[in-house]
């Protein structure tokens, strides 16, 4: 199966180290590039700093467990949405904004493509894993609204990955669409 | 009879709540406020919990209404 995880940031990049073993092949899509900000909160190693993120998990996990993926380091838009999930038996929306959200929302459902998403708080006590039947996006408070910038948020960051990835190995192997809440101290599976 | 599930700082519980036909988000924030201030919600007893506690939140209503969550917004991922 072709997973495309969109967003490889904080939940995107954990998540992917998470998937590793799937009997899967791993695309990865983000556009932005690593700053050293993110080594704080991220799966990107010092080495990666100044690369495309896509481009550099593919690199980390060629070279640290000899797993192949595939990259694209570019915006996802209405444009490309198509492109860039082609073939894809299962989409991973691992965004930070509402707007790219809604675009994969609706190119999945008019291609009938199993999708599910992730998202978190902003003060990193909650988070969600859910399918695309039953979730909406919610807004930033402002544009640009930041979050966990200085890693205070790994450990929740760590637990929603762990039930993101477990999903999406659920899904793989028994075709099971679960949402979970995630908490500080429990993981919900809520369906 | 309907539940609602509250999470708050972290925490998530249920809280049964009868419902005569759709509840408005804001009485829903305000039951809200009231049971968890009061004791009432297992697990989840904030007696200075703020009035403003719940603003910006928002509410799911899955399984027909029949499931609610009232969360914080997650907007993150990447």
């Amino acid at each position: 199966m072709r997973i495309v995880i969109l967003g490889v940031g904080a939940l995107g990049s954990t998540t992917a180290v998470l998937c590793r073993a799937l009997d899967a092949t791993l695309v990865f899509v983000d556009f932005d590039k690593v700053e050293s900000k993110n080594l704080l909160a991220q799966a990107f190693v010092k080495q990666s700093l100044g690369k495309n993120k896509a481009e550099a998990l593919k690199a980390q996990l060629l070279n640290f467990y000899g797993t192949k993926a595939e990259a694209f380091g570019v915006r996802v838009t209405k444009d490309n949405v198509e492109q860039l999930t082609k073939d894809a038996g299962l989409i991973v929306d691992c965004f930070d904004n509402a707007e790219s959200r809604r675009i994969v929302s609706e190119h999945a459902r008019a291609k009938n493509v199993p999708l599910v998403h992730a998202a978190i708080s902003g003060d990193g006590s909650f988070g969600l894993v859910r399918w695309d039947a039953r979730f909406t996006p919610d807004a930033e408070d402002h544009a640009g609204q930041a979050t966990c910038e200085g890693g205070e948020h790994l450990p929740m960051i760590g637990l929603l990955s762990a039930a993101l990835a477990r999903t999406i190995q659920d899904f793989v192997t028994k075709q099971e669409q679960r949402d979970s809440m995630v908490g500080l101290k429990s993981i919900t599976v809520t369906s | 009879m309907a539940i609602l599930n509250i999470t708050y700082n972290g925490l998530s519980a249920d809280y049964p709540i009868e419902m005569d036909g759709r509840v408005s988000d804001a009485d829903i924030k305000r039951i809200a406020l009231e049971v968890v201030r009061s004791g009432e919600v297992p697990g989840l007893a904030l007696p200075h919990l703020p009035a403003a506690a719940f603003d910006g939140f928002v509410i799911d209503r899955l399984q027909n209404g029949q499931r609610l969550y009232l969360r914080p917004k997650v907007p993150f991922g990447a």
